[in-house]
């Protein structure tokens, strides 16, 4: 049983309840008028009860079991440990169940009048104390936790009772044992230093081990802390993930969640996409990155080192070109490129030099490429250009089957498609 | 002999004063790097398709050595594309699974109904819960984002 306690502090990442603190201060508030001839060693009751204002406007409805319990022993050490066995049970239940009717204010008073005697009996508590009547009136998990309670009470008392501080427990539930500790003959300053400044929200004396302060009315028991521990961290993780995403207009979570997962659906396809369209551009993109470097490199010498599939194109061109012109054709427009002669070549990239924009967003084609173009018009001027030139093919050395690369990339981005006298293609 | 020494070291740093390594240059020098290696290769006669894939792979792959060990996806992804490198050299089909404690749908019903469809987007999303699931989706998400800009960016810087 107290490993489930032990799971539920691990899973939660070792948070542990203080609103027993509140139902205890609750139930203190109630206790001074019938507890005051014990106030001398309990001074932090009347500190407690003191300092706990709001008790009263609180609803009892959601009050700690586990406070309850060591309420309850608190009672059974108070009363002493030579009280009849048969007694306690009777008296603690009636205390219980006049609380949970009447809520905080007098029912514990009330059945706690009975016993008024010095808590010196503390360590003599038996660990089995009201195991049984634990699980009578309160059939809930929380019957669990009493047995980590006192299991708690067994490990924990002979040596550290006596501690100023908060012991550090490692338990799920500490709120209960360690006012109840306090209460059990621990030096009163030292012991009033723990509900106080649990109370106050953990101030210089909190304890080691992170403490969830639970809003007032609600259960504080280790399952209902981790769960809600756990929900609120959902939350603040779907707050941020409601940031990422652009569509966050959803107050819903489940449409959230809708949401996320289109989003990023949608992010892997674009990358599918975006990998297959670069595809397009993998045979343009070889050429045009080595001409770009040869062109940064080289200056003005036009087009200085070509690449090896350029030639490789080149070649392959020339050959067709011997056979069939067609095939030639065809084989360029497999690759994306077109012949056209150098004319209009000049004369398509001085025009789709200046409209930039309108070039770009309609395919995407034209315009640095008519740059590049014009670049290597420029720079580039051959003077065996003439003999060839009724061949409609740039004869400028390497850097023929790039203009006619750019070019035509540019032609087909503008929707160009009749270049030619003889055969046109593109 | 510290000259040689600095000159060796020189050539792998980066010539740019105001460098600082975050993710996203990370990113880009790596996908770059196997974008290169896949032109390099080129000259063998690929189809588009494997291309595609290849592409894609690198894409992954240079999200995933970007974020190295520090989450769960990228490290569900690591071991998927070398898994799925053994495969293609070795042609074995028989892949040693690590045994994992995996809670099967079932038994979260607390979870939302699409949860288990997130579980399936995002690598390595089986085997976690819910709300390290959330957290994962978050920064795979991030990494997808920066990705797809990076690689939308050099297709612009390609095409135009």
């Amino acid at each position: 049983m107290s490993a489930s306690l032990n799971g539920n502090s691990a899973s939660s990442g070792g948070p542990t309840g203080t609103g027993g603190d509140d139902f205890f201060d609750q139930m203190l508030s109630s206790l001074p008028s019938t507890w005051a001839d014990l106030a001398t060693p309990k001074s932090p009751w009347d500190m407690t009860g003191a300092t706990n204002p709001a008790g009263s406007g609180e609803d009892c409805g959601g009050y700690d079991e586990s406070a309850l319990l060591a309420s309850r022993l608190r009672q059974h050490q108070i009363s002493g440990s030579g009280s009849p066995a048969g007694a306690k049970p009777m008296m603690l239940h009636q205390m219980l169940m006049s609380s949970a009717g009447r809520g905080p204010g007098g029912g514990a008073g009330g059945g706690g009048g009975g016993g008024a005697n010095d808590p010196s009996g503390f360590f003599a508590l038996p660990l089995s104390l009201g195991r049984d009547d634990v699980e009578g009136p309160f059939k809930s998990p929380n019957g669990t936790g009493a047995e980590g309670l006192f299991n708690g009470y067994g490990g924990g008392l002979p040596g550290a009772a006596q501690a100023n501080s908060q012991p550090p427990f490692h338990h799920a539930q500490q709120g209960a044992p360690m006012p109840a500790q306090n209460f059990g003959g621990a030096p009163p300053s030292g012991g009033a230093q723990a509900p106080v400044a649990a109370a106050s929200g953990g101030g210089a004396s909190a304890p080691p081990r992170q403490r969830v302060r639970a809003r007032r009315g609600q259960a504080t028991d280790p399952h209902s802390i981790a769960e809600r521990l756990r929900r609120e961290r959902i939350a603040e993780r779907m707050k941020a993930l409601q940031e990422l995403v652009p569509n966050a207009n959803k107050t819903d979570k489940a449409s959230m969640l809708d949401e996320i997962i289109d989003y990023v659906k949608f992010l892997q396809l674009q990358v599918k996409v975006l990998s297959m369209s670069r595809l397009g551009g993998a045979a343009a993109v070889a050429p045009l990155v080595a001409n770009m470097s040869s062109e940064g490199q080289g200056g003005s010498n036009g087009a200085g080192g070509s690449d090896s599939s350029l030639t490789v194109t080149e070649q392959q061109v020339a050959k067709l070109m011997e056979e069939d012109m067609g095939s030639a054709m065809q084989y360029l427009q497999g690759k994306g490129l077109c012949l056209m002669p150098i004319s209009l070549a000049s004369a398509i990239s001085s025009a789709t030099c200046h409209p930039r924009p309108s070039v770009s967003h309609l395919a995407g084609g034209g315009g640095s490429a008519a740059a590049i173009a014009q670049h290597l018009i420029q720079s580039g001027p051959n003077p065996q250009a003439q003999p060839n030139n009724n061949n409609h093919v740039n004869p400028d050395g390497p850097s023929s089957p790039n203009l006619s690369v750019l070019t035509a990339q540019s032609a087909m981005a503008n929707g160009n498609a009749d270049s030619h006298k003889d055969s046109s293609s593109a | 002999m510290d000259q040689f020494m600095d000159r060796k070291n020189y050539t792998h740093r980066n010539p740019n004063p105001n460098y600082t390594p975050n993710y996203n240059s990370m990113q880009s020098l790596r996908f770059i790097q196997a974008l290169a290696r896949i032109n390099r290769a080129a000259p063998k006669p690929t189809t588009p398709s494997r291309r595609t894939k290849q592409i894609r792979r690198a894409a992954y792959a240079s999200m995933a050595y970007t974020s190295g060990s520090r989450h769960n996806w990228s490290r569900a992804l690591l071991i998927r594309l070398r898994q799925r490198q053994r495969l293609r050299s070795l042609r074995l089909l028989t892949v040693r699974r690590r045994v994992r404690i995996v809670t099967p749908a079932m038994s979260r019903p607390e979870e939302p109904a699409r949860a288990e469809t997130l579980r399936r987007l995002v690598p390595g999303g089986k085997s976690m819960e819910y709300c390290n699931l959330l957290e994962e989706t978050a920064d795979y998400m991030q990494c997808l984002r920066s990705q797809v800009q990076l690689m939308q960016s050099l297709v612009d810087a390609f095409s135009s």
